[in-house]
């Protein structure tokens, strides 16, 4: 009941667990919050009231077990606290997705001690509640789904790891500072005109596109993002360094994704159209590049050069009309 | 209300239904004796019911139907016990509904609800037994439950019901000591709050505030204890063991009753020349009734209790829960001479009197020249004739004392007191009958006595001018060779009595006898630590660590300090996560530790070869050994992993390793 309702400025009072230098957060004593949950509450009225009647009865058996169930339920608030300490926190971000999908994190937990972590969650509004044991010494990870509404980079601030272990009579939780994000790519249009071709004609294109011969085209040099499978291994023993074989159907069938050559009301609008028309001709298997106000990338082939061009649309910035990942490199 | 869907963590499993609905059955299971048969068979119903609907879930009952269940269980506890008072109509109604529960578990969080429940029913059934097989059985239960909720809560990889079922163990064990501490220590109440109305208790055996023929001797057939004696002076022999119960004035011939000058409550003369008095403590089982048995004249008055005029101790309340008292009573003393009042009702004289009784007391009253002689006249008469003691006495008409003094002289004590003490009526004696135990079974691996229901007894006080009140018992008078051991032997087993000569020869018969003396000391011991356990054994505790001035806030303070104390014991034992150190990384630290001692600390930066090349620079003499273990240890850590074998060469070379001060060269760092 304190999960979801904790408004943002309460919520800025807690203190976070801090993000090591490896990208690494440890739960230290004083970032672990405790509270009863309702069974807790429940369990805690049920006692009051087995004390007070064995009390009156002086029925000493009866208090007995009171106190059992009592110590009980203290030794195990202990354990939900303990069971929280001292476990370290990482987040990946996952793979890109496209915006109004839902971008994925992975939170990996780790027990570094020799217990056994059980009942580790991290909650999370879409992603169905999911509940881990972490071995000693150990690590295990947890996806956790993030709604992406605009393309760019999606962050996760922060995250909630929770425990209820071992009785569900409290709940303990802290809050970890990640610095994880994930790329979400623009939303595609639904529809998108076809693109300018650099060259060749449009007939012969759009017949041979779609039949695709993976004809042996020629190497290039390798590229980051080049599949294993396409690397040119025997060139490769021969020392002629890392050597990429060409596949693909269509000579001659360069298509230019431009931003100028598109219209639309706005630039996001613009965006989105560029990103069906990457979509188009990534299926296509064609040749194609990508020029954006400031940025071009090279007539390209494959799922690592779409991706490129993904990235590029998905960072672009265009009232700077510069790249983020220029800028940054 | 629009129906809310349940996210699926929150949705039960079958099994953890399953483990529930066989959790509270086995927590029932032990209460069913003590409740109607018709609370039985409806929660028999429901959970015939629940465990058909784990196999055919369409079977749960909708809103209506389970409105209409829980108004048919309501209406059966109520017509049950007439009404809401009692604890038994209060447990029925309590185990009806939870039993309902088990016909709504949508989320977990009913399930946790209900197993938290079962805690709450084990207390309730603590109000009606309080054996320790119970506690332990229902203790079994509580960490079945803990280990229920373990499971429900979930996350336990990839065995969830061996960890579950560990947590539980593991959490239970911890919380122990705690639970010690709280018991001890927690302050008590010395009176109940509030009654929850009266319970007609059925069953409870013990002697009644009437004499009627045939009372006494059907009370002697149930096995039950009575009470226990510890004495702290040397115990007096069998035959004096007088327990006096309730005194009873009056009589209409058949039936003796307390009348109601008994009652009057006033001070009770004081005993004059009472010498030697025997201390003992005394752990009375509940009787549901106010009097307080002591050995014959009690001289001091528990905490409590108070004394009435004719020296019968009364508590305050009715004895539900076994209770514990010590006494200073007397054997021999002198009462001080009753008021007119008191004489006159010691004389009343019933109805039915015939013709031969007049006859015979006033034929005594010739012959006596005092009124003791003319007791002892009384006793011989029951000595000379053919009067036989025994269980098995023919069962008496509307004039049962003429009836047993000429015509059948076969009886039980009650039938010897009765009649006695109207003989001495008849003949001017004021005189009454007073109930109680004789005896007593020394328990020599207790250290105490055991009074049995069997030893109930019933004897005659009369009043006798120069001394008080004098106890007579006309059992006693009774020859020998005419008391009936046989039927008694065959209706008693061989439990000891004062009364009867029982045998005991046979081997298996002894075995048995010791197998119940052992039974019986661990049942005291449960009474007198768990059971029995008061605010004064709690301040008598404070005095023994000198605090006992604070009482009450001594208590409170102790219980704190204990109880933290306690808690951060348990913590620091088994809550802490050790780090995990690889267990051949440890020895290496330790050869590394051994070195440093002699001079040779390993840097930060040196591997263990490059430290081990320094080593045998350094110290030739040391070589082989370090050598010997790298060569183990650097494959094993690194390589192949931690092979046990491996692990305790490099334990036993460690262990052996002792390196001395070099006194020739001083290593140069």
């Amino acid at each position: 009941m304190w999960r979801s309702s904790s408004p943002k400025a309460l919520s800025s009072l807690f203190r976070r667990v801090p993000r090591g230098l490896n990208g690494v957060a440890r739960v230290g004593r004083r970032q672990v919050y405790i509270l009863p949950t309702r069974s807790g509450l429940s369990f805690a009225a049920v006692l009051l009231v087995m004390l007070l009647g064995s009390l009156n009865f002086q029925n000493n058996l009866g208090l007995l077990f009171t106190f059992f169930l009592a110590s009980v339920g203290l030794v195990a608030m202990h354990h939900t606290w303990f069971n929280l300490l001292g476990i370290s926190i990482r987040v990946r971000g996952g793979p890109p997705v496209f915006a109004g999908g839902e971008a994925s994190f992975d939170v990996v937990i780790g027990s570094d001690g020799q217990r056994t972590r059980f009942d580790i969650r991290v909650p999370a509004r879409r992603v169905s509640q999911q509940s881990i044991a972490v071995p000693g010494g150990d690590q295990r990870t947890i996806r956790v789904g993030l709604p992406a509404a605009r393309r760019g980079l999606q962050a996760l601030d922060e995250l909630t790891v929770e425990t209820r272990y071992p009785l569900h009579l409290f709940r303990a939780w802290c809050y970890a500072e990640t610095d994880a994000t994930t790329l979400v790519y623009p939303k595609p249009a639904e529809q998108a005109p076809e693109p300018d071709r650099a060259a060749g004609d449009n007939q012969r294109c759009a017949l041979q596109g779609r039949l695709g011969t993976d004809d042996y085209l020629g190497p290039r040099a390798y590229r980051n993002g080049d599949s294993p499978r396409q690397i040119d291994w025997k060139a490769f023993a021969r020392e002629r360094g890392l050597v990429v074989k060409q596949f693909g159907g269509e000579e001659g069938e360069d298509v230019w994704i431009d931003w100028s050559k598109v219209t639309a009301p706005d630039a996001e609008a613009r965006i989105s159209l560029l990103t069906r028309q990457l979509l188009d001709a990534g299926e296509a298997r064609a040749r194609f590049g990508l020029r954006l106000p400031g940025i071009e990338e090279g007539l390209g082939r494959g799922r690592a050069h779409l991706q490129r061009c993904l990235a590029r649309l998905a960072l672009y910035d265009h009232a700077q009309a510069n790249d983020p990942l220029d800028r940054a490199s | 209300m629009p129906k809310r869907t349940t996210p699926s963590i929150e949705r039960p499993e079958r099994t953890q239904v399953l483990w529930l609905t066989l959790l509270l059955l086995a927590a029932y299971v032990p209460l069913a004796p003590h409740l109607a048969w018709q609370i039985s068979a409806f929660v028999a119903l429901l959970f015939a019911l629940r465990i058909a609907a784990i196999r055919w879930p369409a079977l749960i009952p909708g809103a209506w139907g389970l409105v209409v269940l829980t108004l048919i269980g309501v209406a059966n506890a109520l017509s049950t016990y007439e009404g809401w008072s009692g604890q038994s109509a209060g447990a029925a109604l309590f185990v009806s509904m939870l039993v309902l529960k088990l016909m709504e578990l949508r989320r977990k969080e009913d399930l946790r609800l209900a197993t938290t429940l079962i805690g709450f029913l084990a207390v309730v059934q603590f109000l009606f037994d309080q054996s320790p097989w119970l506690a332990v059985y229902l203790g079994a239960v509580a960490v079945a439950g803990l280990a229920l909720l373990v499971d429900l809560n979930g996350g336990l990889g990839d065995t969830p019901g061996r960890a579950a079922m560990g947590i539980a163990v593991r959490v239970s064990v911890q919380a122990i000591p705690l639970t010690l501490v709280l018991f001890l220590l927690f302050p008590r109440l010395s009176a109940p709050l509030w009654h929850l109305g009266t319970d007609p208790r059925k069953g409870t055996t013990g002697i009644s505030d009437t004499l009627e023929p045939g009372a006494i001797s059907e009370l002697v057939l149930n096995g039950e204890l009575a009470f226990r004696v510890r004495f702290e002076t040397p115990p007096p022999d069998a035959n004096q063991l007088y327990w006096r119960g309730p005194v009873l004035w009056q009589t209409d011939g058949r039936r003796w009753s307390a009348g109601a000058e008994a009652m009057a409550a006033g001070p009770a003369g004081a005993l004059q020349d009472a010498s030697r008095p025997i201390r003992y403590e005394l752990t009375l089982e509940p009787t549901d009734q106010r009097w307080l048995f002591a050995l014959d004249r009690p001289v001091s008055v528990p905490e409590g209790a108070f004394l009435t005029p004719d020296h019968r101790l009364l508590a305050r309340h009715p004895i539900s829960t076994p209770r514990r008292y010590r006494m200073l009573s007397a054997l021999r003393y002198r009462t001080a001479l009753p008021d007119r009042a008191g004489r006159e009702a010691g004389l009343q004289i019933p109805d039915n009197v015939t013709h031969r009784m007049r006859r015979l007391a006033e034929d005594w009253r010739s012959q006596a020249d005092n009124d003791w002689d003319l007791v002892e006249l009384g006793l011989r008469f029951f000595n000379r004739e053919a009067f036989h003691y025994t269980l098995l006495a023919p069962r008496l008409g509307p004039n049962p004392a003429d009836e047993f003094l000429f015509e059948t002289r076969r009886g039980f004590c009650e039938h010897y007191a009765s009649s006695f003490a109207i003989l001495m009526r008849l003949a001017g004696i004021p005189s009454r009958v007073v109930l109680g135990y004789l005896g007593g079974e020394p328990n020599p691996v207790g250290g105490y006595h055991m009074v049995w229901q069997s030893d109930a007894h019933a004897w005659v006080e009369v009043l006798i001018e120069d001394r008080g009140w004098v106890r007579v018992d006309p059992t006693a008078a009774v020859d020998p060779s005419r008391v009936d051991n046989g039927s008694a032997s065959r209706m008693l087993g061989s439990g000891a009595s004062v009364r009867f000569t029982l045998e005991q020869n046979d081997a298996i018969a002894r075995l048995a006898r010791n197998l119940r003396l052992l039974a019986d000391s661990l049942d005291a011991a449960w009474q007198d630590w768990v059971l029995g356990f008061s605010m004064e054994d709690q301040l008598s505790l404070l005095k023994w660590l000198r605090l006992g001035g604070a009482r009450e806030y001594g208590l409170a303070a102790l219980l704190l300090v204990a109880f933290s104390l306690t808690l951060s014991i348990v913590l620091l034992v088994s809550l802490r996560d050790r780090p995990r150190v690889d267990p051949l990384e440890a020895e290496y630290a330790r050869l590394c530790r051994r070195l440093a001692r002699v001079g040779l600390e390993r840097r930060p930066n040196e591997g263990p070869w490059n430290y081990g090349s320094r080593v045998r620079a350094q110290r030739p003499d040391l070589a082989p050994t370090v050598d010997r273990f790298l060569r183990l240890y650097v494959p094993a850590r690194y390589g192949r992993g931690c092979d046990p074998e491996i692990h305790r060469a490099l334990m036993s070379l460690v262990r052996g390793f002792r390196p001395g001060v070099d006194k020739g060269a001083r290593p140069d760092c």
